[in-house]
């Protein structure tokens, strides 16, 4: 009959107007009930209830592999970067987002300038993999919104932002050695 | 004196202890002014505090059809949500164009205001409980809701953009359109119930039934040829963002866009208003008081009216058109004979009512089916249209 | 009979000429369209482009092969596997780079993930462009596409721009979590497809308003090298996955959907069938993905490689139709040419011959079915 696929979308919409309500009920007393995971991360995708992340106040936890800015690593025993200026990140990069300059010879060489554009890089990660002294690797940051176009980060930044990171190893999550 | 103060008489007993008071020291004619603007400020209020609680809701369900939460950030729930959202388009700059035709750019939003607003005079709030009780109230109703087409073609063609002026063309002609229709309708009720004032429109239902279970087919006709008076989906062509981008307020911005905004809810509300009245018995009901009953009725057809706009996509104007002229008048013709020929051969007001309801289950089925067919035969012939 | 009226009688009527675009709501980006418009029917359109051009092809001949892999998840940034997929095979043949067998099933996998989540999105949007003014239909879309991509960035590190396949295989093999979630992921998918089809496939007014609009004949569409969904609902049963396999693509059971309409309704039809078509695909490479290395040109090698001197063609079946890529090897770390042979620019091509005749909310719709990506048409 001429009006039953009308009917029928209505009852789509319905049902998931009600699982939104299902969802408030089933956590009722609390406001933010996605326990800081992404509802694409439940465990049974579901169809219908509220798919909402309530952003400030809930954040989504980034996966391992998630590729944010770059970050330098330290040598565990001296608590020195592990750079030693070699260039190859700076070769690597698709954009020119690096600039290196290091002085001194062999291992003792070390960088005396590291610049990371930020705001030109596209988390391509390909600097990282270029990296034969494992030392830099990208970071789970991504609240990267700023007021200024302070977007040249040096080395003293990208190392305190490494020690905020959880990651010790270059490729650590990527399955590499 | 007996009682007066029932919930059910609230805002009677209101009015009439005021009029009392100011009767004390004020000559009659004067009472009866402030009285009169009385009204009409609390009428007006009833429009804005509607337009506040509709566009949340409308946000609210449009979320909730999403799988969202809809605005939840200010105020519990988000309810004070529709306060910032005024305050934002009170504190907008105002700009007008400079190509613009500035008299009627300015006089469209009023007009559209002021014809929406008019609306509610003979609106039955409930029992005893209408601004106006005009003997004429829903050809008066009909006749002051269609006057914001004016404005609408006013604001096409004053605000100097290709877009609007479409819209404008639009909006004469699926307004005009749908008039015939929407009078067809109400001519069945005014039939069935023997007046033209809302007030015995709905007392007659107390009598014989809500209208809409005597008329379903009457009742689906009346519904959409009311959804495309009131400019709502699937009828939102004047207004269609994804064509004309916003039609005919895509050069309004601030105040005058809020006015628009405003008259769009007050036609919502108005028009499922008078949807109750006409067809779902009113403020009747048990047990709460009646002006209550009136407002969750209106609610609910809000919500129905707000549902769909949530689901379905928009037709084409030609289809509007089309649809209007040749499916909704003659059916509105057709049930209009059905419902003359019923009410005066069967004097039995139980039998009239079956054989209404019977008559009009036909219509609907018979309308269905031809659609139906047409709808079949062009997909038949667009099967295969590649290849040949 | 129809009563002649003599020329001078009839109503003077003039067209307008609207501008559509380039910041109109439903142009899919920044697209222009010049609609000269008699009432409200379309009767010439001139479709202007070019607003979102970037130089990637040239830019690509700057840099090394490896490099440009970021590059082309740019272009139809809605599915960046395929595309990124389409640049591999061409670098492995112009290298003769052997992939291992485990990173084509992933490469499958994914590719077909990504098939599912554009035709999704691309039915949201026509929905959108039809006039769901409150999104619904296209917020399920995104809903279920954010899931997908949600795998796509535990495997690949970004959402939108995975840089994930690589000449020789992948970069990295799956996360651990990845085959339970997918194995879940699958069925549900299957759910959301079945809604929407409950949803949106018998509504009247989508019928009134896609059957017999925007109508592609067989002919021209081969003519205009047409690919994709659009080409198989005018009839064509042409899919390169099957015509010219590539990938392992012959050893999958799948169909290739036809519909013969060739308007908006059936190339809506046929993205349904064909997202039905890959979730089918991918339970397979589910079942059968075997374990092993997953590359076989490790990064430090692949940021080397100098190609011989020669030329390739590589392409695949992206979810809009033929994507492909023509490089030029001069012999060194650089590609000597670097050619896109975007989909989204050749379907839009008989534009202005499908909406001729039509409403202008025509227009809007049949842009919504033919699926474009503005950074595919630009580059
Ligand atoms: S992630 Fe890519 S763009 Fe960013 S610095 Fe590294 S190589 Fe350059
Ligand atoms: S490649 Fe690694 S070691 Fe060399 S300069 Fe870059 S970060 Fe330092």
């Amino acid at each position: 009959m001429y009006g039953t696929g009308l009917l029928k979308g209505l009852s789509v919409t319905l049902r998931h107007m009600i699982g939104t309500f299902v969802t408030d009920i089933r956590k009722f007393p609390r406001r933010y009930f996605t326990d800081g995971n992404h509802p694409t991360r439940s465990p049974e995708p579901y169809l219908h209830g509220t798919f909402s992340i309530q952003y400030p106040e809930e954040k989504v936890p980034m996966w391992p592999r998630f590729r944010g800015p770059l970050v330098h690593l330290r040598d565990p025993e001296t608590g020195q970067p592990r750079c030693t200026a070699c260039g190859m990140c700076e070769r690597a990069c698709p954009h020119g987002c690096i600039k290196v300059e290091g002085e001194g010879k062999g291992k003792e060489r070390k960088p005396t300038r590291y610049e990371y554009n930020v705001g030109r890089c596209i988390f391509c990660r390909q600097c990282v993999e270029s990296c034969p002294f494992n030392a830099i690797e990208l970071s789970r940051f991504y609240e990267l919104a700023c007021y200024d176009k302070d977007t040249i980060w040096d080395l003293p930044r990208l190392l305190e932002l490494g020690d905020k990171e959880v990651i010790t190893e270059q490729g650590q999550f990527w399955g590499e050695t | 004196m007996e009682n007066i103060w029932t919930i059910e008489n609230l805002w009677n007993a209101i009015g009439t202890v005021l009029r009392n008071w100011l009767a004390g020291f004020l000559p009659a004619w004067l009472v009866t002014l402030i009285m009169d603007l009385l009204v009409i400020v609390v009428l007006l209020a009833i429009g804005i505090v509607a337009v506040l609680v509709l566009s949340f809701m409308e946000r609210k369900v449009a979320a909730r059809a999403g799988d969202r939460y809809g605005p939840n950030r200010w105020g519990p729930y988000g309810l004070l949500q529709p306060f910032a959202d005024a305050i934002k388009m009170l504190i907008k700059e105002d700009i007008i164009p400079h190509v613009a035709d500035r008299f009627s750019f300015n006089l469209a939003p009023v007009i559209v205001t002021v014809g929406a607003v008019m609306t509610y005079a003979v609106l039955p709030f409930g029992r005893d409980m209408v601004a106006a009780n005009l003997n004429i109230g829903i050809l008066y109703f009909a006749a002051v809701g269609s006057l914001s087409i004016i404005g609408l073609l006013t604001a096409g063609w004053g605000s100097r953009n290709k877009y609007a002026l479409i819209s404008a063309f639009r909006a004469v002609a699926q307004l005009i359109t749908y008039e015939v229709p929407v009078g067809l309708c109400i001519i069945c009720v005014v039939m069935l119930a023997g007046s033209l004032s809302t007030q015995d429109i709905v007392l007659a239902q107390q009598e014989r039934g809500w209208f809409f279970l005597l008329m379903p087919g009457i009742f689906i006709l009346y519904f959409l040829a009311a959804s495309a008076e009131m400019i709502r989906c699937p009828f939102d062509l004047l207004e269609a963002d994804s064509e004309i981008i916003a039609g005919h307020f895509i050069e309004y911005s601030g105040m005058k866009f809020a006015l628009f905004f405003l008259a769009e809810y007050i036609h919502l509300f108005a028009g499922s208003a008078m949807m109750v009245t006409l067809f779902f018995g009113g403020w009747l009901g048990p047990w709460l008081p009646s002006w209550l009953w009136f407002l969750i009725k209106t609610f609910v057809v809000i919500f129905v009216f707000m549902w769909i706009r949530n689901t379905f996509p928009r037709i084409r104007i030609d289809q509007v058109l089309k649809i209007g002229w040749k499916v909704m008048v003659p059916a509105g013709l057709v049930g209009l004979a059905i419902t003359g020929f019923v009410d005066k051969l069967i004097a039995d007001k139980l039998i009239a009512g079956v054989v209404l309801f019977i008559c009009n289950i036909g219509l609907i089925i018979g309308v269905s089916y031809l659609m139906g067919r047409a709808q079949r035969r062009k997909e038949m012939a667009a099967e295969g249209a590649a290849l040949r | 009979m129809s009563v002649q009226i003599p020329p001078t009688e009839r109503l003077r009527t003039d067209t307008i000429e609207i501008n559509m675009g380039p910041h109109h709501p439903s142009t899919h980006g920044v697209f222009r369209m010049v609609l000269t418009l008699d009432g409200e029917t379309v009767v010439d359109l001139e479709p202007r482009f070019g607003y979102l051009h970037r130089g990637i092809e040239k830019t690509a001949e700057e840099r090394t092969y490896v490099q440009n892999v970021p590059f082309t998840d740019r272009l139809d940034y809605i599915c960046g596997i395929t595309n990124n997929w389409a640049y591999a095979l061409a670098l492995e043949k112009l290298a003769g780079i052997e992939v291992p067998e485990r990173a084509e099933y992933i490469r499958v996998i994914l590719g077909e993930l990504t098939r599912v989540m554009n035709h999704m999105l691309a039915i949201g949007f026509l929905w959108n462009d039809l006039g769901a003014t409150t999104f619904t239909p296209v917020v399920y879309a995104f809903r279920e596409r954010e899931r997908i991509l949600d795998l796509i960035e535990m495997a690949a590190g970004s959402r939108m721009m995975p840089s994930y396949i690589r000449a020789g295989g992948v970069v990295a093999d799956l996360p651990e979590e990845f085959m339970p979630r997918l194995q879940k992921l699958v069925p549900h998918l299957k759910r959301f497809i079945d809604e929407m089809d409950t949803m949106l496939t018998k509504n009247e007014i989508f019928r009134a308003r896609a059957v017999g609009v925007g109508v592609l004949k067989a002919k021209d569409a081969i003519n205009a090298g047409i690919t994709g969904p659009v080409l198989r609902a005018s009839g064509v049963k042409y899919d390169i996955r099957k015509a010219d396999s590539y990938s392992i693509y012959d050893r999958f059971d799948f169909e290739v959907p036809v519909h013969t309409a060739g308007d908006v309704y059936a190339r809506y039809l046929q993205r349904l069938a064909e997202a039905r078509q890959s979730l089918r695909i991918i339970e397979q490479a589910m079942r059968d993905i075997p374990e092993g290395p997953v590359t076989s040109l490790p990064y430090k090698q692949l940021s080397r490689l100098k190609p011989p001197k020669g030329e390739a063609y590589g392409r695949i079946e992206s979810p809009k139709g033929e994507l492909g890529f023509y490089l030029v090897s001069d012999g060194s770390n650089k590609p000597y040419r670097f050619r896109i042979r975007s989909t989204s620019l050749l379907n839009l091509t008989l534009l202005r011959e499908m909406c001729l005749g039509h409403k202008v909310a025509d227009v809007v719709t049949i842009l919504g079915s033919i699926d474009i990506t503005l950074g595919d048409v630009d580059r």
